[in-house]
């Protein structure tokens, strides 16, 4: 039966978990970036890029999750192709919050490691599903 | 060359130190060994044998960090010499919000300060110059007002406490500042009435070169106010002599300045009394100074300068209230009298009470003197005041040559004064037209023994009762009643060549006769429910 149906059935739960997941990230974030510029020293012009960075990343995740369940269930591979190019952008973002924020706290460098997994983890799912559906 | 050497002299400030094991803050003296001080480089194997404990035992860079350096310093003290042993180890905080990694190099440790230059020095010493300084160097400004002259429109209306300007600055009311010592700068404040005393050096030779002893120095200035200058008259002047007795001059529009005559300095100001007059909406329009001038010796090193001021309102005469609107205890009774020429009740309504000889119309009863000799005392009199039970007296020594009824009027007048009230204010604020708010006083007559020919007085006992009167939380005293007891006894003829002494007494006695308060309550809301008449329209 795996001939007649192409979608990635782990693609789809992972989509699924990476969505909620996501939610809870974005808030955590943003909490501790309140927390550390209540405890430390944060100037304005070093706050402003991380969150930005923050609201950039939770802007291209909607489009890339909705083009990933799609292109998943209508075995499109044009979508998922778009999806795959959203999640490198978000990889970037997540890596410069992991590395390169004003202050790393360890369990920033937790949520983002948990993350950048997750979509290590979808690229790849990712990929073979788009060499399924062209073949 | 002067160049060169300028640019090699502009300095940075040292670097901060990060590293923990050079780190320590025990070592205060230079190329000396501090005691106890495990971390100091100038100490040798030595020094550390001879120390008891490590007062720095550990120094660790920031501990919000997730994991840091630590330089552990302690004493082996089982060795023999002891030594010091040193460690460098990593210290792990296991919080989870513990920071991994900062990306922006100032957040842990404080920011160095600018170096002044010949280039940023006017900027750093306006931005930090002054006595404090804020994160927001541009609106703080810290200069005072006596530099900047003053617009017309600030002067016009005096607030209360606003300093009161003149011409070049303000009007001076020289006060002790610190210590004793007269200072210049004190300046009065409207409508706050002051008294101070002060003292100033002086030398008597260069006494008409000294300003503060000239009458010049506190007139000179016109004060400002509204759209004119108001200038200071002097209202009169006093003479003191050099044993203190003060007579007030009938001319008072010569200008008198200190002199040096005689071995004397003579016209030098030993006190300052102003009078400020000022109108309802609080613009000053008269402003007049008392004098009192006096002569100093020449071997007086300082002389002790007093100075007042006080404010009157136009058109009012200044009474002090004794409590607004309850009496405060401690401040005088209020007493007057009614008005000749109106004897009848019904013409109270329209009369005013005149307030009594007292000059601050107060009630007063007999002052102890030191002599104690009741025909000596003459009107020596000490104001009663709200709430303090006073009892005063004096002897009377009474001589067989003494006759009664002189005698008895005499002490009538000892214990009650020239002008004994028959009035007492209700409230501390009753003023002088509400003939209502005015106690009469009572008079009793107490004979000691039985009538005889020759009585006198005593003994006078003012008794005041006294009423807790408006809200629970902030009563008011009120006073209801005074009763003034005179006590006779008989004065036995005594036979010729004795004397006798018998004790005079006057008192004061403040009762409270305040009822419990009740606490009375708002009565609960009815509701009031009517149906319309043609509720039941049609039936009815």
């Amino acid at each position: 039966n795996n001939s007649s149906q192409l979608s990635s059935l782990p693609l789809h739960i992972l989509l699924y978990v990476n969505g909620i997941y996501y939610i809870f990230y974005f808030l955590a974030t943003l909490a501790m970036i309140i927390y550390k510029s209540q405890v430390f020293s944060y100037p304005d012009d070093l706050l402003a890029p991380d969150l930005a960075v923050l609201f950039l990343m939770a802007i291209l995740e909607v489009p890339r999750l909705y083009l990933g369940f799609k292109g998943n269930l209508t075995e499109a591979e044009a979508p998922l192709g778009l999806s795959l190019g959203l999640t490198v952008g978000s990889v970037v973002l997540c890596v410069y919050l992991l590395q390169w924020q004003t202050y790393v706290l360890w369990a920033d460098v937790l949520l983002n490691a948990v993350l950048l997994s997750a979509y290590g983890l979808e690229s790849g799912l990712k990929v073979t599903a788009i060499a399924a559906f062209v073949s | 060359p002067a160049d060169t050497r300028d640019a090699a002299r502009v300095r940075s400030a040292p670097a901060p130190i990060t590293d923990v094991a050079r780190l320590c803050v025990c070592d205060l003296l230079v190329a000396q060994c501090d005691v106890n001080c495990c971390c100091d480089p100038d100490c040798s194997a030595e020094d550390f044998s001879l120390f008891t404990t490590c007062s720095v035992p550990v120094v660790i860079g920031d501990s919000q960090l997730c994991s840091q350096k630590a330089a552990v310093y302690s004493l082996d003290v089982e060795a023999n010499p002891p030594e010091r042993i040193f460690k460098l180890i990593d210290q792990v905080n296991p919080s989870i919000f513990c920071i991994h990694a900062a990306n922006y190099e100032q957040a842990l440790y404080l920011k160095s300060p600018e170096i002044p230059t010949p280039e940023n020095f006017d900027q750093l010493l306006e931005k930090f110059g002054g006595a404090s300084f804020r994160a927001e160097p541009d609106s703080w400004n810290l200069d005072t007002d006596a530099q900047n002259p003053p617009e017309a429109n600030e002067t016009s209306r005096y607030e209360y406490g606003v300093p009161v300007q003149t011409e070049d600055a303000f009007l001076r009311l020289p006060s002790p500042v610190v210590s004793s010592w007269c200072s210049d700068a004190n300046p009065a404040g409207f409508l706050v009435n002051q008294a101070t005393k002060c003292i100033r050096s002086v030398s008597v030779e260069n006494c008409d070169s000294i300003q503060a002893l000239s009458m010049l120095f506190y007139i000179n200035s016109s004060i400002l106010a509204s759209v004119f200058q108001v200038n200071i008259t002097v209202q009169s002047i006093a003479v003191q002599s050099l044993n203190g007795m003060r007579t007030l001059l009938s001319s008072s529009d010569v200008l008198r300045l200190p002199m040096f005559l005689d071995e004397l300095c003579i016209n030098a100001v030993l006190g300052v009394n102003y009078h400020i007059t000022y109108t309802d909406t609080g613009e000053i329009i008269e402003a007049a100074a008392a004098f009192v001038l006096g002569a100093i010796s020449k071997e007086t090193l300082s002389i002790e300068q007093s100075f007042e001021i006080s404010f009157t309102q136009e058109n009012t005469q200044p009474v002090p209230l004794s409590g607004n609107p309850g009496y405060v205890v401690g401040l005088p009774v209020r007493a007057g009298f009614q008005p000749q020429g109106y004897p009848f009740p019904a013409a109270f309504l329209f009369a005013a009470l005149a307030l009594s000889s007292n000059k601050h119309s107060q009630l007063t009863i007999l002052q102890s003197t030191s002599t104690q000799d009741c025909l000596a005392a003459q009107g020596a009199r000490a104001p009663v005041l709200f709430g303090y039970n006073m009892i005063s007296g004096c002897k009377l020594r009474i001589t067989a040559a003494m006759k009664c009824q002189p005698l008895a009027q005499t002490l009538l007048d000892v214990l009650k004064g020239q002008s004994f009230p028959e009035y007492v204010a209700s409230f501390g604020n009753s003023q002088a037209q509400d003939v209502l708010d005015w106690v009469p006083i009572t008079q009793l007559h107490i004979s000691q023994q039985v009538k005889s020919p020759c009585q006198i007085p005593v003994s006078l006992g003012i008794e005041v009762k006294w009423t807790k009167y408006g809200s629970l939380v902030n009563p008011q005293a009120r006073i209801v009643n005074v009763t003034a007891t005179i006590t006779t006894t008989t004065l036995k003829q005594l036979p010729s060549g004795r004397e006798k002494i018998i004790p005079i007494t006057s008192s004061v006695v403040f009762t409270d006769i305040s009822s419990p308060a009740e606490p009375s309550y708002k009565a609960w809301p009815t509701i009031n429910i009517k149906l319309p008449f043609d509720f039941f329209y049609p039936f009815v």
